[in-house]
This record gives C-alpha cells, sequence and structure tokens, in this order.
C-alpha cells in the first residue's frame, strides 16, 4: 500500500452489516476456523479483561499430571449478557466442571478460542455467530 | 490485507464487513446501527456562565468505540448508507457494492478480510514523503507485532479520537479516553488541557509523551487544542502503519452541535509527510442520560501475538 491518495477501485463489493466478533488480531492468524477441539476439566480461573476475557482450564490427565489450557472468550460484556458474570448468578467459578468446544490453535499451544461452554449442571452456551452474523 | 487495496479488491471482490462489532452492538443499551451515517443532531447546545459551548458530558452514546460501527470505521470515512449501497465521504465518490449471502453463518475469515478491506478503502490518506513509503507499507504488513496499540499501550493522540468523557471548566478541560479492547488494545489515557491562554513549551524541552502538551482556545464556537511533545511511540490513524516523528504537531477541533460533538484532527509532521494530514470528521453523541457516568474500562492484558501463525491482520 503506497501511502498516497488514490481514487476508489471501481471493484463490485459486497457489503455485510454483520460478522463475528472483534478482535485485535486476525482470528484466523491464530485459530484454526475449521478445526475445534473438546476439552473437559475444571475452571482454574475466570479473567474479564481487555482485550479478550480468558477462561482457564486444568485438566486432570491420565497419568495423573496436569494440563493447563488457557481459551479466549468473547468480550466481557457478551458474556455478562449471557449470564457468566457474578458466580452467585450463575456466573463461572474456579472449581466448576465444564466442558469446552473451542477452535484449535494453529500453533498447536494449549489454548483455543471458545465456542460452546457446557456447564456440569446442564446449561450450555454457544458463541458462534447466527446466519446474520451476530 | 497489505497490499494495494485497489488491486487487492478488484481481484478479490471479497465482502466487506462494516459491523465487525455486532456481537458488542447489544451491550450498551444504545440501539444498534445499521448505518454510520454521521448522527444527526438534536436538542439545544448548552452554554457555560462566560458563553461558550459547553462540551461537558459523557459522549459514549453510540457505545464507546465499538457499539453500531467501529469509530476505527467511521474514521477511515466510509459511509455505510445500506446493505447495498456505501459512499467515500471525503471524496464523495460511491462504492459498488453487492449484498453479502445472509443464509449462512459468514466465518472468521470471510468477515476478517473483508473488514481488512474496507479500512483500506477510504480516499482520505496521508501522504508521506516518499523515502517513507515502504516503511509505511511494512509497518502495516506487519501490524500484528508493529501495531502499537495491539498490545495494551496507549493508542496516544490523535488516534485515540474523541473522549469519552469531556470536563469543563473556565480554564482547563479534563478529557478521559477509556481503553480499548475490540479492533485495538488500548489502555485509558486522560488529558488535562489549560484553556488561558498560556503559550507552548518549547518543543525542545518537552520529553515527548503518548498525549502531549495540548494547549486549548476557543474559535467562536469551536474547542481548538493544539498539541505538541509527542513521543514518536504511536501511530496517527486507526490502520496504515500511519507512524509520526517526535516532531508531530496536530490540531484537533471540537464542535458542539445539540447532543453531538464533531472532532477532526490536522497533523503536521514535515519530518514524514508531505503536506498536513486532516482526518475525516468523527462524530459523537452525548449520553442521553444526564447521570450517565463513564464506565470503568477493562484493564489489558494482551497474550494472543505470540500465538499467530500467519500475518493476517484487521
Amino acid at each position: 500500500m503506497t501511502p498516497v491518495r488514490r481514487t476508489l477501485p471501481a471493484a463490485a463489493l459486497a457489503l455485510a452489516l454483520a460478522g463475528p466478533s472483534a478482535a485485535h488480531h486476525s482470528i484466523q492468524a491464530q485459530f484454526d476456523i475449521n478445526k475445534t477441539i473438546t476439552v473437559s476439566g475444571t475452571v482454574a480461573k475466570v479473567e474479564f479483561i481487555n482485550p479478550h476475557s480468558y477462561l482457564t482450564v486444568t485438566v486432570k490427565e491420565t497419568d495423573g499430571t496436569v494440563t493447563k489450557w488457557a481459551f479466549e472468550m468473547a468480550a466481557a460484556a457478551q458474556l455478562r449478557r449471557a449470564g457468566l458474570s457474578r458466580a452467585d448468578r450463575g456466573g463461572l467459578k474456579a472449581g466448576d466442571e465444564v466442558t469446552v468446544l473451542a477452535l484449535a490453535a494453529r500453533n498447536g499451544s494449549n489454548t483455543g478460542l471458545l465456542q460452546e461452554l457446557k456447564m456440569a449442571d446442564g446449561r450450555e452456551f454457544k458463541f458462534t455467530p447466527d446466519p446474520t452474523g451476530n | 490485507m497489505h497490499s494495494p487495496p485497489s488491486r487487492r479488491l478488484v481481484a478479490l471482490g471479497v465482502a466487506l464487513l462494516v459491523a465487525s462489532s455486532a456481537l458488542l452492538a447489544q451491550q450498551g443499551g444504545a440501539p444498534r446501527r445499521t448505518t454510520n451515517a454521521p448522527p444527526a443532531p438534536s436538542g439545544p447546545t448548552p452554554r457555560t456562565a462566560d458563553g461558550r459551548p459547553d462540551l461537558t458530558g459523557v459522549w459514549n452514546a453510540l457505545g464507546d468505540n465499538l457499539n453500531g460501527i467501529p469509530n476505527q470505521m467511521a474514521n477511515n470515512g466510509i459511509l455505510i448508507e445500506s446493505a447495498t449501497s456505501a459512499r467515500d465521504l471525503h471524496s464523495g465518490l460511491r462504492i459498488p457494492v453487492f449484498p453479502r449471502n445472509t443464509t449462512r453463518p459468514q466465518n472468521y475469515e470471510e468477515g476478517e478480510r473483508a473488514a481488512a478491506l474496507l479500512r483500506r478503502v477510504g480516499a482520505n490518506r496521508p501522504v508521506y514523503k516518499p523515502e517513507y513509503w515502504e516503511t509505511v507499507k511494512n509497518l502495516d504488513h506487519e501490524s500484528n507485532v508493529e501495531d502499537p496499540s495491539n498490545n495494551c499501550m496507549p493508542a496516544g493522540i490523535p488516534r485515540a479520537g474523541i473522549p469519552s468523557y469531556i470536563g469543563q471548566q473556565r480554564d482547563h478541560l479534563i478529557f478521559i479516553y477509556p481503553g480499548q479492547g475490540g479492533l485495538i488494545a488500548t489502555q485509558t489515557m486522560y488529558r488535562m488541557v489549560p484553556i488561558d491562554g498560556r503559550a507552548h513549551t518549547p518543543l525542545q524541552e518537552l520529553d515527548g509523551t503518548y498525549t502531549g502538551e495540548g494547549i486549548g482556545h476557543w474559535e467562536g464556537d469551536t474547542l481548538v487544542v493544539d498539541t505538541w511533545g509527542y513521543s514518536a511511540n504511536t501511530w496517527f490513524d486507526q490502520i496504515g502503519g500511519y507512524f509520526h516523528s517526535e516532531n508531530m504537531h496536530t490540531i484537533e477541533r471540537f464542535t458542539r452541535n445539540g447532543n453531538t460533538l464533531t472532532w477532526t484532527v490536522t497533523v503536521h509532521d514535515p519530518d514524514v509527510l508531505l503536506e498536513p494530514w486532516t482526518s475525516t470528521p468523527r462524530v459523537a453523541v452525548l449520553n442521553p442520560n444526564p447521570k450517565a457516568v463513564l464506565p470503568e474500562s477493562l484493564p489489558c492484558s494482551e497474550r494472543d501475538l505470540n500465538n499467530l501463525v500467519t500475518k493476517e491482520h484487521h
């Protein structure tokens, strides 16, 4: 891109009015949008922070070792709206048993982009865009 | 998307994404917008005892920067009129569009690439000296790691745009810019801007900072904030690798009309620019609740950039 004024391209461009949630980086640069992983474990930490909230889950492997997973979550306000704010209002808290469906990290690290969350009490939360992109 | 946008656009003809913030659009209580046309003002413009327009208030009725159409996009001057119509605010040229397929979910790849293109289609661009063209291109290309506002550092002035809170006193103003966690990742900044007629500190005596030394004065009903004394650690617009020198000098203009506040900035930086650059006007809307307070922005802790495997970016 040369930093000079240029006229607008006469290209036919599709125009969308909605899309996946905003992120400060490209989702596809970090996660495989065509590959999901499922991880069951114990919530170690819930952090409502910028630029992404994080859910840290520890998984006890069959050999007894403990693996830590870090799942990137949607904006804090969206999670609050879904009822995932305070523990006493049904939110997540350390010690909860959860199953996480996430987009896999492309670099093979123990990270993922949260897509679905199943709680031990049967509640399920989905964070994928609907057909209109919302 | 980092190569010449016109060629990319012609070649790809990809979907444009306007509101990647749609998920967030329902959060702030503000109605979701389907166009980013500058909001029409309503109501009177209050004045202070000395007759100046009173800019005091919480200017976040569009939902901070990420509710409805992000300021990052409005800043680049693309007027989204409807799902089938868009126009460049600066040139007035119409951008040919066609509606995207809404019968299936838009995946991240489509959405992100469309958004990346949209942010680069505006005609209002700074003109750098030729010897810096490659630098700007490379900064944009490598923005996942080079963007100084991608890892929880302050956005700086003028990239931060319109403050979300203004407190106006007779001899000074307070500006608060909450940290953002959307398309960029920044921390909260504040400015205390005197309007008491004082002169600037000589530039050579100032250590560069993210907000610089801003001094205000009134030109009619427009508040003009003249700032220098910047560090060179920020970009002056939302995207594009628009770096600047420590000699950057900015002139911001704030004009209140009813419940709207229009802001432009002119960037003077003869070290790197061939000519001053003036932003496309941005418009903020006053929070309709007179008792509104500005909510705390979340602390920022960036943990993703080390896990990126491609250079794809916004």
